[in-house]
């Protein structure tokens, strides 16, 4: 390649890069707006949320994704956002004991189901929670000390009487809720015991066993709070019911989530759901 | 063949080829068709020139500063050379993220930089912070860079052109920065390539929103996020594509004299 080359193509990558520029230094807009500060997992119902509020309403929601408890350590240092929806209710508990969210303000948004998950077309033919005890099966777990979705699948195991049996398949114990998921399409382990949405993200790959209805001990749930840090508390909480209402309950279908509480009860009538007060 | 020969060249092709099978096995979880569609998106679009628009300012930023730094550090003897000399590897050596929490700690909670952020330059999840994110990173790396680059000019050139009547600063530009050339642009390639990866302190810094902080690293971190494990891999395509890229194209340009 000749040195004029080099220079044309450099130059080019330079001026494509000036000339864009527009496209992300353009101002904020000068309307209202709220800073959400979200577990990523269900970042894409948020996302097409925030559109459609902006629509309806005319404020902006600006989201700041990550995981719950990065996202929380944000908070705060920096002292600001208006709303907090970490992936797991546990974390609005830390976030109320460091005086970041009023808890009163915790709303429920979406349900979830514990489910057992497997790689898609069941190659190891797995039927119910007793399979699981079979030897020589690998099966991975959220961790149960620091992830809500190990803490069910613990429970869930205990109350069924098989913990004992299966603990000794168990190969990992992952550390958060989506590299729980994750280990069903690259093939690390067998078997998870996961959220019923597992499947939902990703499709291709992964295969939901329900559990049977009656042998289910707990709903989990993902819920969230206005932060102490909001100007505008009123529109904080408006945005938050706007997320749990008829409006988005289409959103949360659309990406596998049971937006109310009897949808996710069809899998599990007896279950518990815990509050958090 | 002699056993230093076979030795090192055992380690050398293994660490090829273990290069190219982990970089390899993440196409593993693509597909053209998913790579095509990741370039073709907005969002994709958006972070890729996002990513090279900041990561070259930074770069300039950083070089500006570490070539002087550098020269000073390599040619010059002061009291306490060798303290200033460790404190300029510290973010070396310390996680990005760490390095991302304390630039958020400075601009939210102590004076100065809670004046600078609200009346100067908005730095804490907005734009300038994933250049200052990428900044603070890669400037101490360009002048660990380039301190053997000048150590290894001798000064004796330097001192003839002063005899012969320069300046300082002149003999500096006519001399001393011409020898050190090859050297340089290595720098500045390995520091640019360094900048367009950086991930973890822009995410402290300057947060992780689509469509505005998100720069390549950010946005397949927010995929890994979603599950969405096809354009995560797509993503790592791209940067690895923008990598082999710039550096054979410096290669090739500055083949003679090239440090890199």
């Amino acid at each position: 390649m000749r040195p004029r080359t080099v220079i044309v193509l450099l130059a080019g990558v330079i001026i494509g890069a000036l000339v864009t520029t527009p496209l992300y230094l353009t101002p904020a807009s000068p309307s209202k707006s709220i800073t959400v500060f979200a577990g990523a997992a269900a970042a894409p119902v948020y996302s097409e949320a925030a559109e459609l509020f902006k629509n309806k309403y005319g404020v902006k929601v600006e989201l700041r994704l990550g995981g719950s408890g990065s996202v929380l350590s944000a908070m705060k240092i920096a002292k600001t956002g208006d709303l907090y929806i970490p992936g797991s209710p546990e974390y609005l508990l830390e976030a109320a004991k460091s005086n970041i969210i009023d808890i009163s303000s915790v709303k429920k948004l979406t349900y979830l189901v514990p489910a057992i998950i497997v790689q898609k077309g069941n190659p190891h033919n797995i039927r119910s929670l007793e399979d699981l005890t079979r030897p020589g099966l690998r099966v991975g777990i959220a961790d149960p000390s620091s992830v809500c979705v190990g803490l069910y699948a613990k429970e869930l195991l205990e109350k069924n009487g098989l913990w004992e049996s299966v603990k000794s398949n168990i190969v990992v114990n992952a550390q958060s809720c989506e590299a729980t998921a994750a280990l069903i399409p690259t093939g690390a382990v067998d078997v998870i015991i996961g959220w019923h949405v597992f499947e939902d993200w990703y499709p291709d790959k992964a295969e939901r066993i329900w559990v049977e209805p009656s042998k289910v001990p707990k709903i989990g749930y993902i819920a969230g709070a206005v932060s102490v840090f909001a100007e505008d508390k009123a529109l904080a909480g408006k945005f938050l019911d706007f997320l749990a209402s008829e409006d988005v309950a289409e959103i949360w279908a659309k990406y596998g989530y049971y937006a109310s509480e009897q949808e996710a009860r069809q899998h599990a009538p007896n279950a518990a759901i815990e509050d958090l007060t | 063949m002699k056993p230093l020969r076979v030795i090192a060249f055992s380690c050398l092709i293994f660490l090829s080829l273990f290069i190219v099978t982990i970089i390899a096995s993440s196409s593993l979880f693509t597909s053209p068709s998913a790579l095509a569609s990741a370039i073709l998106s907005d969002e994709i679009i958006f972070a890729i020139s996002l990513t090279l628009f900041t990561a070259t300012i930074s770069t300039a930023g950083a070089l500006a500063l570490a070539i002087p730094a550098a020269y000073a550090l390599a040619q010059a003897n002061f009291p306490g050379k060798s303290i200033v000399d460790t404190f300029i590897d510290i973010p070396i050596a310390l996680p990005p993220v760490a390095l991302g929490t304390a630039l958020l700690i400075f601009f939210t909670n102590t004076p100065l930089g809670v004046f600078i952020n609200n009346s100067v330059i908005k730095f804490v999840f907005e734009l300038p912070g994933i250049i200052l994110a990428q900044f603070t990173v890669v400037s101490v790396l360009a002048v660990r860079l380039l301190k053997p680059v000048f150590e290894s000019i001798d000064p004796r050139y330097v001192m003839i052109a002063r005899t012969l009547g320069d300046s300082e600063l002149r003999a500096f530009f006519r001399v001393t920065l011409p020898l050190a050339k090859g050297g340089l642009l290595g720098a500045a390639v390995l520091t640019w390539a360094r900048a367009l990866g950086e991930f973890g302190a822009t995410v402290t810094l300057a947060g992780a929103t689509r469509f505005k902080t998100e720069t390549l690293s950010i946005a397949m971190f927010l995929s890994l996020a979603v599950a969405d494990l096809e354009k995560a891999m797509a993503i790592i395509l791209i940067l690895l594509a923008l990598t082999v890229a710039t550096l054979l194209v410096t290669r090739r340009l500055f083949y003679r004299r090239s440090m890199i």
